[in-house]
């Protein structure tokens, strides 16, 4: 190949290089969530050590305060660190064997230090012997405190009406 | 050439640039085709039993409703955000009927509606409601359980991402 087809081949594979390893603001949201998933999540192996850990990392993902909104459940109410971190561990103990999972993610930027954030959330898991499955449609806020994103807000997206 | 090398030729062909491109071709293809138009579907949970069982195999033809008008009992596939994981429900009312349920048996516009799908049922009891314009009223097969636990009710039509064919 000759030198001069090599160099501007050189620099567009480092411009690939740098748009696919450079972390961006929707990268850093996207990883957010997948922890988010990771975290809530339960395994039955899992120490009490370990499952008070990661509600401490999972209320960590998220702003102060937090705003939880499930009309179906009547929850509509910011909620503290201190708080999330306690229902996310109770969410867990009541659910010992329960994988989460974000699908079909997508992230729009209003303003430069706010996001938001459509996805479904499924649960897969396992209540004695009974094997279940089920998912939800989120609306969810995030917002960027020096530096960092956090999620400002959850909302369950009600679009089946009885 | 003998049968023996046809053969051979038919199952390991040379790799030559006319072989890569029918490779490429066919691959484009695949994606296109069991992305956009005939998803693979996987079968999880119970709520459509006993038509479809948890655990098995079926496709959602997107294409259905491009000629055709959405008619009651079909069977569709409802999107979330998108289409990696989706609800399969029964269409059971379309905009504008009145639904309700009446120990369990199923009445639309004030007309009892026989279900052949339908093999389990609890006594639901829900007031008539009118099904909203650009709206349809989809439930599941399995009425096997409580009325709180089974997801139903009227969805907008655009949330329909096709009909479930097998």
């Amino acid at each position: 190949m000759s030198k001069i087809l090599l160099f501007p081949l050189l620099i567009l594979l480092t411009a690939a290089a740098v748009f696919l390893f450079l972390p961006n603001d929707e990268k850093i949201i996207r990883k957010n969530l997948t922890s988010l998933a990771e975290y809530s999540s339960t395994s039955p192996e899992e120490t009490t050590i370990t499952t008070l850990k990661k509600s401490t990392l999972a209320a960590k993902l998220c702003s102060q305060p937090c705003l939880i909104h499930i009309e179906s459940f009547d929850i509509g109410r910011e909620f503290d660190k201190k708080e999330l971190k306690d229902h996310i561990l109770m969410m867990k103990k009541m659910l010992p064997d329960t994988h989460f999972t974000f699908h079909d993610t997508g992230v729009s930027f209003p303003e430069n230090d706010r996001a938001e954030i459509m996805s479904t959330l499924r649960l897969k898991g396992k209540i004695d012997t009974t094997r279940f499955t089920d998912a939800y449609e989120l609306s969810i806020h995030a917002e960027k405190i020096k530096s960092d994103w956090f999620f400002s807000s959850f909302t369950v997206v009600e679009f089946m009406e009885q | 050439m003998d049968i023996s090398n046809r053969v051979k030729k038919f199952f390991l062909p040379s790799l030559n640039v006319k072989y890569l491109r029918r490779i490429m071709f066919l691959g484009l293809s695949c994606y296109l085709i069991f992305s956009y138009l005939l998803i693979p579907l996987r079968i999880e949970g119970h709520s459509m039993e006993p038509a479809y069982q948890n655990g098995s195999f079926s496709f959602c033809w997107r294409m259905k409703y491009l000629f055709s008008e959405i008619e009651r009992f079909d069977v569709v596939t409802v999107r979330f955000t998108g289409r990696s994981v989706m609800l399969l429900k029964r269409i059971v009312a379309l905009p504008g009927d009145t639904v309700e349920f009446r120990e369990g048996m199923l009445y639309i516009n004030e007309k009892q509606i026989n279900e052949p799908y339908v093999h389990h049922r609890c006594a639901w009891n829900l007031a008539p409601r009118k099904v909203a314009p650009d709206h349809v009223y989809v439930v599941g097969d399995n009425r096997g359980t409580v009325m709180s636990r089974h997801r139903f009710g009227q969805i907008k039509i655009d949330r329909i991402v096709g009909g479930v064919i097998l």
